[in-house]
């Protein structure tokens, strides 16, 4: 792309652009979460976010009031700001919208997956599943056994097709299999959009590379966290990480022969985007390394709004909305099971 | 009229509703719609408030209208209005209509759902025979079981191989049509070569029993080998929500079914038909309570709302709420609260109390005077008690506007357009008409007639009706005269197509014209140049003593508002600055157009070249003096108009420090400033009066910040000193567009009308043409010159108003009382 994208960049997406920022505009206050602390049942939460951008949207919902439906309800408005930007979308960004859209048909797949292992029922996953990444083939999942069976004849329709490659295996899917093809598919997913966004150039990559490399890194650390104490070897391990972050290359050699969180730190502590992050973990209020993450990762995206002309925006967005319908469901959950003393440790975002 | 020169006086009163008869109290108030509640409960939010109950079951009670609503909608049913008016209704009647639309509701549901289930049934009967009638060629016979690798037979033992002894499975079935080609390929995908798929599209379209719309489904027919893939292909099916029936082989046996289903199916409609009269009883009894509850809960949640910005006292007795009102209208309110108070058997009473907070603006119009106050409101609206811009409004804003739209007949369109409106305001399919532009149109319609108005008077002006010039007294001119005098031979005139007359030549010029431009000049070839020094003299003219107009007006504030020190102050300078530069221009034209005659033509003074050389203390001895002594009034003039910049710039900061330093030494002042902060009616009128006067306000202890008081009247100064200058200059478009509305109205009568004018050929041809011509030229002028060109005199006009006008005295940082009121839930 060349220099000037600020000239044309409004011809296309502009139009949605400003309504990302007006979008982004109605995320809640800190006075509104102060607010929402403060509610004694969830139909107080309800009169509360009446007051907000989010309006009368549980007015249909029938009594009791519980937190998968405000869950459900908030899931779905974000969906259909998210459709509506999509259909309005023009190339690439309509390209952008479906590398977003991506990483929530993997969790989906995968859910399916899982379910189907466990003999679940179907409609019962499917509710669970994100209506972000919702695609017609996706309850076929279960007829397949195997991955290249999964990928010849349920999803190489789809554009998860792409990210298949370096999974085709004839293994049979059982829970460890399932857990490998998802970060598998998570890391060519997250190389291929990270590819996408850099060849697009100009303030897109500027903004989206950083928040990509960041998300590629977190996946790197929460898989070695995750992988302590499992029977997954080493070698194993080093090819789910996703290679297009700061770690790579002599991060995640590293980290791929860490054994726990200690010498993670140690590793992280090369580096001075995550030796601050890792410092922070326990600090004060007893914090996660999940939630260091997620506050850093709010930052990012609060700051992609900054800058102008560019898609980054978009996917900040999302994200955000997400984190806040986190926050609202943290609260919501704190509130119907009566354990305040935590309600406070909600993602503020800024 | 009186009320609309400035807004009305509104006081805050408190009100003590006993808890019995607060809410029919506060309903009552809510029919009248006479007072604003203020929140006295701000800091507590909205679920700890102490009637979030009782809305929050009218919230219920409007879920549940909603889906009443809903219902009868979809059932294409209309919703009748409401009759007569309904008061909110008392809090014990919630209970009934609670339970009178639960069970309404409930019912309906119950109904609904059988329906629904009837339907689905149905539908899915339906679907079954269109399933079993769709002809897919006749089932793989027995021979073709080999099926899938019939290249490949050949290599192998021929009709011995592994699928000679399986049996052909069929699955039958209906997809939706846009699911039907994806279903295809993951089919063939999945199970690659072992079964034969045909798709179908559905003889004819079924209507989908949630939407109602018609769908034409796409059934198909699935034959396989293998009890392994019989399994993917259901799941498959499932998957993609496809409705699968039996289908069984024989041809006899199939025929039977369908015969079974259609007599199924007749049955079923059968019974269908008395659900929905069922249904269209209940969704009856619906429509009859539907607008009544609906109105009567809404208006109950609004007093719940008003309720709920009431504080407690401290007995519990009673509530307290706080509420801008009009004075005229306390006596109203006493009386309404007296009577709805009445059963409880203690009274409700209101009674002032002061305030320091600066009222809200009320100021009460009627359709006439209404347009031209929101001209005035689209700006911002009043402070508390200033003087308000829209009386002056409704003559000059018609005129300047007329001044730049100057035609007779444009301005007898739109002034019948107006009429027309005027006239059928009353029409309810008037009144009601959704249009936006419409609706913006008609709220105008007076202010567009006297537009209309207007512009016929200054079209007769400027003699012009569609850019011809009218002849309705003998011109002033003669050209017979001057023909005689200069004894013009026929060969001179071949010669000579322009002809000059010289008004020096006795009998040439017999007089000016009784009313406006001589319609002679319309002949003339100077004709743009004469109206061009004209119009610009009367631009300027114009927008002097309008701006001037506007600095008195400040006087009606300074003196309201007991401020003298700013009447000497601010408004004094202002004006010698304004009259002494500007005004002595205005003089010099009105000088010059009385006492320069025509016998010294030649020798005239330039007005420019004397204005000029006033600001230069110069002169220049080509341009003849206007009048003798001419050169020490200019001097005297300006060096008056600059000196009272510094005192405009620094008098009322000086003023303000000297009184605040003298208080501050004395104590008097302050317990004067004290008493009138309790005196209630004195200190309504003072302490917000303006910004000035709130940093010396009693009672705070606001410290003078003499930095702010200064920069702000050097701003407002610089503002001022350069504005006249600039704003002089703006009314120049007052020339600059009623030279382009004229140009444009003659472009279109040359270009179109003349043409078609000038047509010669016989004579059934020609007026054939001539309306087609004629048409063109009436489309044009309304869409050109009444709607774009009236659009742009419009906005122009508003900016007058708006920035050279009003800035002169007019704050508009007002706020508007917004009485609580049902009138929202009435209509």
């Amino acid at each position: 792309m060349l220099e000037s994208a600020e000239l044309y960049f409004n011809v296309d997406h502009g139009y949605l652009e400003g309504l990302v920022r007006g979008c982004k505009a109605s995320l809640l206050t800190q006075q509104d979460y102060i607010n929402l602390v403060q509610c004694e049942t969830l139909e107080d939460l309800k009169i509360h976010l009446q007051t907000t951008d989010y309006g009368n949207f549980l007015a249909n919902q029938t009594n009791p009031l519980t937190v998968s439906k405000i869950d459900t309800e908030m899931r779905k408005k974000l969906c259909g700001e998210f459709d509506y930007f999509r259909n309005h979308s023009l190339e690439p960004l309509s390209t952008f919208f479906t590398y977003m859209t991506c990483s929530y048909m993997i969790d989906n797949v995968i859910l399916l997956m899982n379910g189907a292992l466990q003999k679940k029922s179907v409609k019962e996953i499917l509710a669970k599943c994100h209506p972000l990444g919702r695609f017609t083939e996706m309850e076929a999942v279960n007829i397949a056994e195997t991955t290249s069976d999964l990928f010849n004849a349920v999803l190489v329709e789809t554009p998860l097709a792409p990210f298949f490659q370096d999974c085709m295996s004839e293994n049979t899917l059982d829970e460890l299999n399932i857990e490998l093809l998802r970060n598998k598919l998570y890391k060519s997913y997250l190389e291929a959009f990270y590819k996408f966004c850099k060849n697009h150039g100009d303030v897109t990559a500027e903004i989206m590379c950083p928040i990509l490399e960041f998300e590629a890194d977190r996946r790197a650390f929460i898989i070695t966290l995750n992988s302590f104490g499992t029977e997954l070897s080493k070698e194993d391990r080093e090819t789910l990480y996703p290679t297009c972050g700061k770690l790579h290359p002599e991060g995640l050699r590293l980290l791929a022969q860490v054994e726990d969180f200690d010498q993670m730190k140690r590793v992280a502590d090369h580096y001075g985007v995550y030796k601050p992050l890792f410092e922070a973990v326990g600090g004060n209020g007893g914090k996660t390394l999940e939630d260091v993450f997620y506050e850093h990762e709010v930052q990012m995206n609060v700051l992609a709004f900054n800058r102008q002309f560019h898609y980054g925006v978009f996917y900040a967005y999302v994200k955000l909305k997400e984190q806040e319908m986190r926050n609202v469901v943290w609260i919501a959950e704190c509130i119907s099971q009566r354990h305040r003393t935590k309600i406070n440790s909600y993602i503020p975002i800024l | 009229m009186g009320s609309m020169f400035r807004s009305e006086e509104v006081v805050l009163v408190q009100l003590f509703l006993p808890t019995a008869a607060a809410y029919a109290c506060v309903s009552q108030l809510g029919e009248l719609g006479l007072v604003e509640f203020r929140d006295l409960n701000e800091s507590v939010s909205a679920f700890q408030r102490r009637f979030t109950v009782d809305i929050r079951r009218c919230e219920e009670l409007e879920k549940t209208f909603t889906f009443l609503e809903e219902q009868v909608r979809r059932a294409g049913l209309a919703l009748p209005p409401p009759e007569g008016r309904l008061p909110a209704p008392p809090p014990r009647d919630l209970l009934r209509i609670q339970e009178e639309t639960e069970r309404l509701a409930q019912e309906l549901r119950d109904v609904q759902g059988n329906h629904q289930a009837l339907r689905t049934q149905l539908h899915q009967l339906q679907l079954h025979s269109a399933v079993l009638q769709q002809n897919h060629g006749p089932p793989p016979a027995a021979a073709h079981t080999d099926g899938p690798s019939s290249e490949r037979t050949p290599l192998l033992p021929p009709r011995q191989g592994p699928h000679q002894d399986l049996r052909v499975n069929f699955v039958a079935g209906a997809v939706e049509p846009r699911k039907a080609a994806a279903l295809e390929r993951l089919l063939w995908r999945a199970c690659r070569g072992f079964l034969i798929a045909s798709f179908r599209e559905a003889d004819r379209q079924l209507e989908d029993p949630l939407t109602g719309e018609p769908v034409t489904w796409m059934t198909f027919l699935i034959s396989y080998w293998g009890e392994q893939i019989g399994q993917k292909i259901r799941k498959i099916t499932d998957c993609f929500h496809c409705h699968i029936f039996p289908f069984l082989e024989e041809e006899a046996a199939r025929h039977g079914t369908l015969q079974q289903l259609q007599q199924q199916s007749q049955e079923l409609q059968e019974v269908l038909r008395e659900t929905e009269g069922f249904l269209s009883q209940v969704l009856g009894q619906v429509q009859q309570l539907l607008p009544r509850g609906l109105v009567q809960v809404h208006k109950m949640k609004a007093v719940y709302l008003a309720l709920n910005q009431c504080s407690v006292s401290s007995t519990h007795k009673c509530l307290v709420a706080e509420a801008w009102c009009a004075t005229q209208d306390l006596p109203a309110l006493q009386q309404a609260l007296r009577e709805s108070s009445s059963e409880a058997g203690v009274s409700a009473v209101a009674h002032r109390i002061s305030s320091r907070d600066m009222p809200p603006t009320l100021i009460r119009t009627n359709r006439f005077t209404a347009s031209f106050q929101s001209i005035v409101d689209a700006y911002g609206v009043g402070c508390y008690q200033e003087v308000n811009p829209a009386p002056y409004t409704i003559i000059t804003f018609p005129f300047l506007f007329a001044v730049m739209f100057g035609d007779v007949g444009h301005g007898l369109l739109m002034f019948l357009f107006a009429l027309a409106m005027v006239l059928a305001e009353n029409r309810p399919a008037v009144r009601t008409a959704q249009n936006e532009i419409w609706q913006t149109f008609f709220g105008g319609r007076y202010l567009l007639l006297l537009m209309g108005l207007f512009s016929i008077y200054t079209g007769f002006i400027y003699n012009e009706c569609f850019s011809r010039a009218t002849t309705i007294f003998p011109s002033g001119w003669s050209v017979a005269a001057m023909a005689n005098q200069s004894g013009w031979s026929d060969a001179f005139l071949s010669h000579h197509p322009l002809l000059t007359l010289d008004p020096n030549v006795t009998g040439v010029f017999l007089g000016p014209y009784p009313f406006g431009i001589d319609p002679v000049w319309s002949l003339a070839t100077n004709h743009l140049s004469f109206l061009n020094s004209f119009k610009m003299k009367m631009s300027v003219i114009l927008g002097v003593t309008h701006m001037a107009f506007g600095v008195l007006l400040g006087v009606f504030n300074h003196v309201h508002f007991r401020q003298g020190h700013r009447l000497l102050l601010e408004t004094m300078p202002e004006l010698i600055f304004l009259l002494g530069l500007f005004g002595y221009l205005v003089f010099l034209v009105i000088y010059k157009w009385l006492c320069v005659t025509v016998t010294h033509a030649a020798s005239a003074p330039s007005i420019l070249i004397h204005f000029i050389n006033m600001f230069l203390f110069s002169s220049s001895p080509t341009n003849q003096p206007l009048y003798s002594g001419q050169e020490v009034v200019q001097h005297a003039l300006v060096v008056l108009a600059l000196a009272m910049v510094p005192v405009l710039l620094l008098g009322t900061p000086l003023y303000l420090l000297h009184r605040w330093q003298r208080s501050r030494h004395s104590p008097r002042p302050a317990v004067g400033q004290q008493a009138r902060c309790v005196d209630s009616s004195d200190a309504c009128e003072k302490g917000w009066s303006s910004d000035e006067e709130k940093a010396r306000c009693p009672g705070g202890e606001e410290e003078f910040v003499a930095s702010e008081v200064l920069m702000h009247q050097a701003i407002h100064t610089i503002e001022f000193c350069l504005g006249c200058i600039s704003n002089t200059a703006s009314y120049l478009r007052l020339w600059a567009l009623s030279l382009a509305h004229a140009q444009l109205s003659e472009v279109l009568w040359a270009m179109v009308m003349r043409v078609g004018l000038r047509m010669c050929g016989e004579v059934g041809v020609v007026s054939v043409v001539l309306v087609l011509v004629f048409a063109a030229f009436a489309v044009m002028t309304v869409a050109i010159l009444l709607v774009m060109e009236g659009l742009s005199a419009f906005l122009h006009a508003l900016r007058l108003h708006w920035v050279e006008f009003q800035n002169k005295f007019y704050a508009g940082t007002g706020y508007k009382l917004s009485p609580f009121t049902f009138a929202i839930q009435d209509e």
